[in-house]
């Protein structure tokens, strides 16, 4: 080689240097253009700098026109994760044997497939066609396991899908609540982190001299009692000051032991705010002890450490209805539940303490208008029940909740049933007018205690059910999947429980009625589309909507409620019936978590809806528009849908309905 | 500064290259050109879109180039290409050895882009002038290409945010920088490559003859 051949080489390299460095600043650009679409988009807007930038290094886009074919079965172990830039791609399940409806899955902008496949690097089952034309970033398997391995944002996403996604729904939520409800801890905070770290606690054997001057001195208005352990035994507030000391004419050297109030309610640690609160507002308490796992105290949590959490106090509520003696009281507290239900919806409450909250409360505010009325009616020496039907049966309540009730009683030996039924439906007439003036609107259907019909004696109750059981007629299958989740709300609860017992004993030894209402529930399907996302014209009149209630939470509770007759759930809740039902029935826990989820969801955008949607002081519906959702909750609910979708699979395969 | 005036005191611009800019141009004019045969999946295509202080090719400046590959059924993002020649001045070698770099990238391959007299204006004066190329490759030209192929979408050259919007793809907000341009004529590309071999335009040179095609006669009849 000559040295001018060397120096002509050496040269060279100096513009490919320069061609190297060019083509860095061009990846760079094309890496920059892919993250402005990968921020927009969850789980990548959530992922940390360095992993973001090798996803966008290394994806290519690929074009996909309409019509054509993906991947599939048949395209051999997968080689790319594709993420959907813009079009629709359509799922389908391979093979012949499954349940055709089920199978297919709509994906859009933002989602990304084939997951499992090329997480296992496997081909994949299913086979993914271009609906629309489509634009996909593509990254090569091997820089997926890359970024699944160094991104624990991206691997949570791969693995635990929908949980992922509603985590962040939460935070967006809450994001997005965050001036309407301006407080800094939320009430998943954990306990340990709220109220008084170092309660003043005395011993049992204090003279109550000595605890009095404690409390005093320390300018507390209650006093732990805890023995050497520092296991609580008990609490001393000036209520029992009044009541067991003065009141009882204690001595002042009696020990404090005597005068507290025992048995004190605790939570462990880890225990959310939420968690306190549902207690305070369930059995009217104003303190709560917090306990490390050996159930030593370590804090005291009160109302008012809650209360600054939130603006409308929980007890202040309590307190009101409790309290009030009349309907136009109870209508205030009304109003303050409402406002308290949007602060934890704020905060990013789930929806199942939600409706459980709002149920607790609700119940409240109804035992006392149902106390109120027994003032001006007595019913000395009769066994009786208020009972609570549908959603309100099930601790499922949602801010715009009708009423459905019923009465259960008793007569005595001597009396004429329907001389006293009439005394009943008077009585009952008076609590649901008051109901309805509390913001519980009567029932269209008028399913209220002060209809003769629901009025019923303990017997008239079981005939009737059983009734329904051995002629499932379409009226009869409708009554049950009502009068079916009932619960005791105020009077005798045995005469419910009784109720209960012939119920499952009547529908554990009739397949063919569980079949009849497995076929009905599965009439409705929830409104995936095999081209769109969403069927959202089902409802003749509101096109564009999708009624949540009806093609959403309508479809777990129906099937929760035969599940739970079948496998002999004593519960109303849904979420319990299928937790339970679950367990007896060997369905996995991961597939019913899913499905719950999946429930959750769809109840937490109704209660949204209802909130944000509905004009102050008119009651909301459920109909949604999925147009106007975002990105992420679109996606979560299209999979719930899939997992209403799912347990009706389960429903049809098991009841052998076609 | 890549303006007449430079060119002119230049004298003769090969003479006064650097010897490696020199050895890589006596490469690349070596080098074979690809073939042209072959379907749209084997064959590389370079979007390019560039950047200048205004429309005249004659009068205004070349401020960068951004390029980007196709091929395999897909844009290549180790395969793209981005020069700024905004904030230098033009002097030295560093521009001579910038274009060059660009040749190289380029490979000879079917160049795509948006109105070729306005792209193609300026290259070809800044290859001539600088390096004393004639720059010369196998054009596909989109604006003259999509009212073609695309006959039910527009029947004239339209701007490019019209296809943007037939499209439906998503442009973003405010000005697009060069390689956002040049990747998003990539994308239009694609589509138009699909459509192009339900039209039996199943090849490169089958393109390039479409291409041109359909300019010559947009113009005269």
């Amino acid at each position: 080689m000559t040295t001018q051949q060397q120096a002509g080489q050496e040269k060279e390299q100096a513009v490919g240097q320069v061609e190297m460095s060019l083509r860095q600043d061009g990846r760079a650009r094309m890496a920059g253009n892919t993250q402005a679409f990968l921020r927009n988009h969850a789980p990548f807007n959530k992922m940390q700098p360095d992993a973001l930038q090798l996803f966008a290094d290394k994806a290519k886009i690929v074009f996909y026109a309409a019509g054509s074919e993906i991947v599939g079965p048949d395209s051999g172990k997968v080689r790319y994760f594709y993420l959907i830039e813009s079009g629709k791609v359509q799922a389908r399940q391979a093979g012949e044997v499954t349940v055709t409806e089920y199978s297919i899955l709509s994906l859009g902008a933002g989602e990304s497939f084939p997951i499992g496949a090329v997480t296992a690097g496997r081909p994949s089952t299913n086979l993914y066609t271009a609906v629309d034309d489509t634009f996909c970033y593509q990254l090569p398997a091997e820089d997926f396991l890359t970024l699944l391995a160094s991104s624990p944002e991206f691997n949570l996403f791969c693995t635990r899908y929908i949980a992922s996604l509603l985590d962040q729904s939460r935070c967006q939520l809450q994001l997005q609540f965050a001036q309407r409800a301006s407080e800094q801890q939320t009430l998943n905070s954990p306990l340990h982190g709220i109220g008084s770290r170092s309660p003043i606690a005395v011993s049992p054997e204090t003279p109550l001299r000595a605890a009095l001057e404690t409390m005093s001195q320390a300018g507390v208005g209650s006093l732990v009692i805890a023995g050497e352990d520092r296991k609580a035994v008990g609490v001393f507030t000036r209520t029992d000051l009044l009541d067991r000391v003065v009141l009882a004419e204690l001595p002042l050297t009696a020990p404090v032991s005597q005068a507290m109030s025992p048995h004190p309610f605790m939570l462990a640690e880890h225990a959310t705010a939420y968690d306190a609160m549902y207690a305070m507002a369930t059995h009217g308490i104003r303190h709560v002890l917090v306990t490390d796992a050996e159930g030593k105290l370590t804090g005291v949590v009160s109302e008012r450490d809650l209360f600054s959490l939130q603006r409308v106090g929980l007890r202040q509520i309590r307190q009101s209805i409790d309290g009030a003696h009349n309907v136009e009281a109870l209508q205030q507290a009304a109003a303050d539940v409402r406002q308290l239900s949007f602060n934890m919806l704020a905060q990013g409450v789930g929806a199942e303490q939600l409706t459980q909250f709002i149920s607790a409360l609700n119940d409240a505010l109804t035992r006392r208008v149902i106390q109120l009325n027994l003032e001006k009616h007595h019913f000395d020496g009769i066994e009786w029940a208020w009972l609570a039907f549908g959603s309100e049966g099930r601790d499922e309540q949602t801010f715009s909740t009708d009423q459905d009730n019923g009465i259960v009683f008793v007569p005595p030996e001597d009396a004429t049933v329907d001389a006293l039924r009439a005394r009943f439906l008077a009585y009952a007439l008076a609590v649901n007018k008051d109901l309805d003036r509390c913001g519980f609107p009567l029932c269209k259907g008028n399913i209220m205690a002060s209809n003769p019909q629901w009025c019923l004696t303990l017997d008239e109750w079981k005939d009737q059910f059983a009734t329904w059981i051995r002629t499932p007629q379409p009226d009869a299958l409708l009554n049950a999947t009502i009068f079916f989740d009932f619960r005791a709300l105020y009077g005798k609860a045995d005469l419910a429980d009784a109720m209960r017992r012939h119920l499952l004993s009547l529908t554990a030894s009739s397949p063919m009625f569980l079949r009849a209402m497995a076929k009905n529930a599965l009439d409705v399907e929830p409104p995936l589309g095999k081209i769109r996302d969403f069927l959202t014209d089902l409802e003749p009149g509101q096109p564009g909507k999708i009624d949540l209630k009806k093609y959403g939470s309508r479809i777990f509770v129906d099937v929760a409620r035969i599940y739970a007759m079948a496998s002999g759930v004593h519960n109303t809740n849904s979420i319990q019936r299928l937790r339970l039902a679950a367990q007896r029935l060997s369905i996995r826990s991961d597939e019913i978590d899913a499905v719950l989820e999946g429930l959750n969801f769809i109840q937490l955008l109704r209660l949204q809806h209802q909130y944000l949607e509905g004009e102050p002081g008119t009651q909301g519906d459920n109909l949604i528009d999925p147009d106007t959702l975002n990105e992420l909750d679109r996606r979560i609910l299209k999979e719930s849908f899939r997992q209403a979708r799912k347990i009706q699979t389960r429903l049809k395969l098991d009841y052998q309905v076609q | 500064m890549l303006g007449l005036k430079k060119f002119l005191f230049r004298g003769s611009a090969q003479a006064n290259l650097p010897d490696d800019v020199r050895a890589s141009l006596d490469l690349w004019r070596a080098s074979k050109a690809p073939p042209l045969d072959d379907v749209h999946f084997h064959t590389r295509y370079v979007v390019v879109d560039i950047v200048s202080s205004g429309t005249n090719p004659e009068s205004d400046r070349l401020l960068g180039i951004a390029a980007a590959a196709v091929w395999k059924g897909a844009i290549q993002p180790d395969d793209t290409f981005y020069v700024d020649f905004s904030t230098l001045d033009g002097e030295g070698s560093t521009v001579d050895r910038e274009l060059t770099a660009f040749l190289l990238f380029a490979a000879k391959a079917p160049l795509v882009t948006y109105h070729i007299p306005y792209v193609g204006g300026f290259l070809q004066r800044a290859f001539k002038e600088r390096l004393g190329v004639d720059f010369q490759p196998q054009w596909i030209d989109l604006a003259w290409l999509l009212p073609s192929i695309f006959d039910d979408k527009g029947d004239s050259v339209m701007p490019m945010d019209h296809w943007i919007d037939v499209f439906g793809l998503d442009a973003g907000s405010g000005r697009r920088d060069a390689m956002a341009n040049t990747l998003l004529l990539a994308r239009i590309f694609q589509m138009m490559t699909v459509r192009a071999v339900s039209k039996q335009i199943d090849t490169a040179a089958h393109l390039i003859a479409e291409s041109r095609a359909s300019s010559f006669l947009r113009r005269t009849h």
